[in-house]
């Protein structure tokens, strides 16, 4: 807002010192005039124009708030309302809410199924990670030749609805269901693994069969470790992890069979 | 970037003489609450956001959304007790791991009593013999998998057949529920035992049914059926030795022998509701191990 008062005075100053030069007694109607063509007429107010906001426009308030997505974008529609500026707008990343530092914090945290999770990253709900690997996942799939995005989609959705139901049921606190989703689609990173593996070497006999078994309890160690360290739940990882070891289960059969 | 310019000089011109960013970032916030992806394409909707008609629309939408919310979660508590239900599901490893223990093996084990606290059971985490529905949840969720196993093993397996089976477990359950419930309202039991504990008890057969199966799939049709027997016999005397203690008088649940038609007819009615589970865990896998 500051910038646009800056912005504000500054037409102000070249509008008088123009009525003072050309017409005499227009007032109100000539204060408005300049306003509404600001770039056309005078060169003065042309690079006053485009110099103010580029210097009043806090940049810094985007990424100091690129945790909470909410807050970012409250400014920046009507800060560009009113500066109608194309530089000040966010990165488009930015707008999207999508953190890819963040993603990566997130997958290491899959990956390392022993290390103990941190609980505020899963603060900020993030699809877009879990939308990939879900993607991902149809993909190697189809590289075996099998076409089910359908099944993966369906399971995946009844899937989080049942955990979230079940969370919701046995956590102090509540949790969300783009949190489940998140997390849920997260930890589905070695089940895309377990599916590569399933185009090269066939998982039907005695060795893909411990693999599978050896991924399903990776996954589902890594998704209840995070549940637990986000919703403060004590003594209870086993019985998160059953879920979503059945839950996982049913994406192995996918790829197995 | 000329156009997008020239439509917002419109209201920026008008922002000069009658400041409305009070109400239009108070709705814009109500807009921006939504996920990211709209938020993408506010770029041509700015002009839309500035018009007071559609802060107004805006705002009165999401007032609206926040409100059948509100709604849905009034109504919903009215018929599924949401506080109760997270009784049943305050449990921890501990607890499961003695109840599992208590269902496969329940001869050794003495005290029955469920534990009170000023009036109210305590929660499962903190006594074994407190109902729960962890457990009957997993283990019904467990015996659908098993069962789309089994059949995939039979080459009959199709996803179809997963909800057949998940929908007639469920009916069988309920059918199950409300026959209890309504020998016990003919015997006019004087009970503290809700549906919900009754949907409980019912739901422990589960797991033995589940053992019977893996064992069939693993090692053949003799091992099937002597584990399932060893699992009926098992949740037979951990049904009579549980609902002793709510279903019977007092002097009878110490197991001396009381005289008396009534308490006769509880005791035929606990030992139907344990005869009945064996019944029902042969007749749900039965047809999943050829």
């Amino acid at each position: 807002m500051s910038g646009f008062d800056n912005f504000n005075t500054d037409f102000y100053q070249s509008s008088y010192s123009v009525d003072d030069q050309s017409q005499a007694g227009y007032g109100y109607g000539n204060a408005e005039n300049p306003y509404n063509k600001p770039y056309g007429q005078y060169d003065y107010s042309q690079p006053v124009g485009y110099a103010s906001p580029g210097v009043m426009q806090p940049q810094q308030q985007y990424t100091g708030q690129i945790f909470q997505p909410t807050q970012t974008y409250t400014p920046s529609p009507s800060q560009s309302l009113y500066t109608s500026s194309f530089d000040d707008e966010p990165p488009l990343l930015e707008e999207l809410g999508i953190n890819f530092d963040h993603i990566w914090q997130k997958t290491l945290t899959v990956l390392h199924p022993m290390k103990v999770a941190d609980g505020s990253i899963m603060n900020e709900t993030d699809l877009a990670g879990p939308m990939v690997f879900c993607l991902a996942f149809g993909a190697t799939l189809l590289l075996s030749g099998k076409i089910q995005f359908g099944y993966v989609y369906g399971i995946s959705a009844i899937g989080c609805l049942g955990m979230y139901c079940l969370l919701n049921l046995m956590s102090m606190t509540g949790v969300s269901f783009g949190c489940v989703a998140s997390v849920l689609g997260y930890c589905l990173l070695p089940m895309i693994l377990l599916s590569s593996f399933g185009v090269l070497l066939s998982l039907q006999g005695m060795m893909g069969i411990i693999l599978t078994a050896a991924i399903i309890g990776w996954c589902s160690l890594s998704a209840s470790k995070i549940f637990i360290s986000a919703l403060a739940m004590d003594g209870q990882q086993l019985l998160v992890a059953y879920p979503c070891a059945l839950l996982y289960g049913v994406f192995a059969l996918i790829s197995v069979f | 970037m000329r156009l997008r310019n020239t439509s917002v000089d419109g209201p920026e011109g008008s922002q000069l003489f009658e400041d409305t960013s009070g109400p239009a970032a108070g709705s814009q916030t109500g807009y921006s609450n939504q996920p990211a992806g709209p938020q993408a394409a506010g770029f041509p909707a700015q002009s839309i956001l500035s018009d007071p008609m559609s802060n107004l629309a805006m705002a009165y939408g999401s007032s609206l959304a926040s409100q059948g919310r509100e709604m849905v979660d009034k109504n919903l508590d009215r018929f599924i007790p949401i506080s109760k239900l997270k009784y049943y599901f305050a449990v921890d490893t501990l607890y499961v791991g003695k109840k599992l223990g208590l269902l496969v093996f329940p001869y050794m084990h003495e005290n029955w009593e469920v534990c009170y606290q000023q009036d109210t059971p305590v929660a499962p985490r903190f006594d074994v013999n407190a109902p729960d529905l962890y457990i009957p949840a997993m283990g019904f969720i467990t015996y659908v998998l098993v069962a789309g196993l089994a059949l995939g093993t039979q080459n009959k397996f199709s996803p179809e057949l997963l909800g057949v089976q998940a929908s007639s477990a469920l009916v069988w359950l309920i059918m199950e529920v409300l026959a209890v419930l309504l020998s016990l309202y003919l015997v006019t039991v004087n009970t503290d035992l809700t549906t919900i504990d009754l949907l409980a008890f019912s739901g422990y057969k589960y797991v033995g049914m589940i053992i019977g199966v893996v064992a069939g799939l693993l090692f053949g049709r003799l091992a099937y059926y002597l584990s399932l027997l060893w699992c009926c016999v098992a949740i037979f005397v951990f049904m009579i030795r549980t609902l002793r203690l709510k279903l019977l008088s007092e002097a009878a649940a110490e197991g001396r022998l009381v005289r008396g038609t009534r308490n006769q007819l509880r005791m035929y009615l606990t030992m139907s509701i344990a005869a009945a589970q064996p019944i029902f865990m042969y007749w749900l896998t039965y047809h999943l191990i050829r």
